[in-house]
């Protein structure tokens, strides 16, 4: 297969027309500066301004700062280690328990078990859902004066603490983003199943391996594009998690996560470049992982 | 303030401005306007906005402006916006195409932005409402850096100590006399043996218990120490300022113990389904008392928070003051001008009162007299401090008081034994602020 992309690369190469050309820098070339304007450009700002002083509104007031609110940030504010350990929490999370319960449940409906369509819809269903309409939804239900609450017979007086309870909220939270989370991963890997060929599962049955050889084995292996999109989504998702918690909470203080201080310090009325260096800092912990990743996984390709 | 409120000569404006009819008007904003101005203004555009307020708040924009376009012959467009989107975002809406005049809010929230060259200065119009204007609201809405007024005073509201009548009577105590700390304790104490909540309050959105902060600490330190705390002048590990932190400990057992799960709502819940003895809270909620039922409305009290140090008294209360200020990038300046004007004038209030406006006014115009025994309370309440606090994100700069000290106080419910440590953190960010 390799040698055959090589050889249309090249025959596509030596025949590009006039057309093609323009074609091509059409296609390629807008999106390239659409990403570079919107995308590079502030990105490049905001590393640049998270070294300054700066309330957002006239530009002469811009002072440097050299390295203050970085230092800020990790000697004077608490918030930000509360934030790095809820953000690590939510990854471990959806790594080690949401993400293969999705991957597990997209194995079992894909096998074809009894009703596998009832319980692909079901989980499924969250799915179409936003994280914020999400976060209204649960904090409806579990909010002191909420449903669950009125079901158990407790109104606001004595309504059990939740989301103020930092023995619980994070459990809750994380069961509610996994909630979707599963779904979404289980939808993903199962419409990568379904383009393994059967034969390679019955071969394997055949010479007697058993259910969880198959899967480690041959289905794993054969899946590697979609568990690179996977490992890849669940980063990204636990890292820039905000709109669920910022639903329920409002505000970043009782369960801060990077993006809501991010968004604390950057927008409304404290905006100070300490939402830079938060954001920078964000930045650096997707994109370094995520790299690193993709770089191991396509030489492991190339091989 | 009180002493400012003259009956007479509040209503002999207004009788005034009855009489004189909508030309006449004595402190009106045009009277002293040169005639060029009012011909420009005379077929203009301006735009307002109304930060909030519902149903009503749109009858009571459209009964001003209406007013002021029969007085002008300046057309007036209105909309409504989200107050939070609003507050959020304001900076970014004043540097686009915002409207010319919109209800803002005195303090650190007005001052800052027209430091910032993003509010008109509004000294003019404000001389021409001397005559109505009581100097401390003058005062209020003057920045004290620059020395100018970027909003125009229009209203304010106590912060006090709410409780029911009927709750306090069944435990034995007299509901008008809730006077100092044995009082309150005892209030909370009697409450919490019934299996009530003692003292109610909520920090889940970061800043309801800034109202409990701000005025203990005024209480035990004085004003002064508080607004110098506040501006970086006295210092957050002072031991005045733990000295408050202890106080505010001995709250804490009396407090529901799902504090970080409510917000103001829950607080005004727990009180409206009389489940607690006592909250610390603004005035506003009143409403929601009065659309329940006349009855919880009548059973509803506030008093000024009790005295702690004998050396400051209850000299001290949070009420913000609420105002009208004009936007700098607004398309017609002239016009947001005569209209912030219009919107403070005795007529402006006379038709707001009108439109079912319940606010109270900081104008000497504005008559009291029809007044229910709450509101007449929440007059006195005003009256009996004679320092205006403006609430702690107010008093405060923006990057501050909300990203530092909000999250502090949230981190002292949850740990009181950590408040040296807190404290520390607080010093070290105000510290860690750039000078502006």
């Amino acid at each position: 297969m390799k040698t055959a992309a090589t050889v249309k690369k090249n025959r596509s190469r030596r025949s590009l027309s006039k057309t093609d050309r323009f074609t091509l820098a059409t296609f390629v070339g807008i999106p390239t500066l659409l990403q570079i304007i919107l995308l590079w450009v502030p990105a490049v700002v905001t590393i640049i301004l998270s070294f300054t002083y700066w309330n957002g509104i006239r530009l002469k007031d811009i002072q440097w700062a050299g390295i203050q609110n970085y230092k800020n940030i990790f000697f004077d504010n608490p918030l930000f280690y509360q934030a790095l350990k809820n953000n690590a929490i939510w990854l471990a999370f959806f790594v080690l328990i949401a993400t293969p319960l999705g991957i597990l449940l997209a194995y079992q409906i894909d096998r074809g078990i009894k009703g596998h369509a009832f319980f692909e819809s079901i989980y499924y269903l969250p799915v179409v859902l936003s994280l914020a309409v999400i976060g209204i939804i649960w904090n409806f239900m579990l909010q002191p004066g909420g449903f669950v609450q009125g079901l158990m017979g407790r109104d606001i007086g004595n309504a059990i603490s939740i989301w103020g309870n930092p023995k619980i909220n994070t459990w809750v939270i994380l069961g509610i983003a996994s909630w979707r989370h599963i779904g979404y991963i289980m939808l993903l890997y199962l419409s990568g199943l379904k383009s393994v060929d059967p034969a390679l599962k019955e071969a394997a049955a055949i010479d007697g391996a058993t259910d969880w050889q198959i899967f480690r084995k041959i289905i794993l292996p054969t899946m590697q594009p979609v568990n690179i999109i996977i490992v890849v989504i669940t980063l990204i998702e636990s890292l820039r998690a905000f709109d669920l918690v910022y639903i329920i909470y409002g505000s970043p203080t009782i369960f801060p996560l990077l993006n809501l201080l991010v968004f604390q310090n950057f927008a409304g009325q404290g905006i100070s470049m300490k939402g830079a260096a938060y954001a920078v800092i964000l930045l650096l912990l997707c994109i370094v992982p995520i790299i690193t990743y993709l770089r191991i996984s396509f030489k492991e390709d190339l091989k | 303030m009180s002493e400012e409120k003259n009956v007479v000569s509040r209503r002999s404006v207004l009788k005034g401005a009855a009489i004189g009819g909508a030309a006449l008007a004595a402190g009106g904003a045009l009277s002293t306007e040169s005639a060029s101005a009012a011909t420009r203004l005379k077929g203009s555009t301006v735009k307002w906005t109304t930060r909030g307020g519902g149903a009503t708040g749109d009858k009571i924009a459209k009964a001003v402006n209406d007013a002021f376009t029969k007085k002008t012959g300046a057309k007036v467009v209105a909309q409504q916006v989200n107050s939070d989107d609003f507050q959020n975002n304001f900076a970014q809406i004043m540097q686009g195409s915002p409207d010319d005049a919109f209800g803002w809010m005195a303090g650190y929230r007005s001052n800052h932005f027209g430091e910032m060259g993003l509010l008109e200065d509004l000294t003019r119009e404000i001389g021409r409402l001397k005559g109505s204007l009581p100097t401390a609201a003058i005062k209020g809405a003057t920045s004290p850096v620059s020395k100018k007024p970027y909003i125009i005073p229009t209203t304010y509201y106590p912060w006090g100590l709410h409780y029911r009548k009927s709750m306090v009577k069944d435990i034995g105590m007299n509901p008008e006399k809730i006077n100092d700390w044995d009082d309150f304790v005892k209030l909370m104490t009697l409450t919490q043996k019934k299996g009530l909540v003692g003292y109610s309050l909520g920090a889940k959105g970061g800043w309801e218990a800034m109202g409990t902060f701000d005025i203990l600490n005024a209480r035990i330190n004085g004003y002064k120490y508080h607004i110098d705390l506040l501006n970086g002048r006295a210092k957050w590990t002072d031991a005045r300022t733990k000295e408050t932190f202890k106080y505010f400990a001995q709250l804490i057992p009396f407090m529901n113990e799902n504090v970080m799960d409510i917000s103001w709502d829950g607080m005004r819940d727990l009180l409206l389904q009389k489940k607690t003895g006592a909250m610390m809270m603004g005035s506003w909620f009143a409403n929601d008392f009065k659309a329940k039922s006349q009855a919880d409305y009548d059973d509803l009290w506030v008093v000024p928070f009790p005295e702690i140090n004998p050396k400051f008294g209850v000299d001290t209360i949070d009420a913000p003051l609420d105002g009208i200020s004009v936007a700098k990038n607004g398309k017609n300046v002239t016009g947001g001008k005569a209209l912030a004007e219009f919107w403070a004038s005795p007529e402006g209030i006379t038709e707001a009162v009108k439109a079912g406006d319940t606010n109270i006014y900081v104008s000497k115009s504005f008559d009291t007299s029809g007044y229910d025994a709450f509101n007449k309370q929440k007059l006195a309440v005003l009256a009996s401090a004679k320092n205006i606090m403006f609430f702690l994100d107010r008093d405060a700069r923006g990057d501050f008081a909300g990203p530092v000290v909000g999250p502090a106080i949230q981190s002292f419910i949850k740990k009181p034994s950590d408040i040296n440590k807190i404290l520390e953190n607080t010093q070290a960010q105000w510290e860690a602020l750039p000078k502006n």
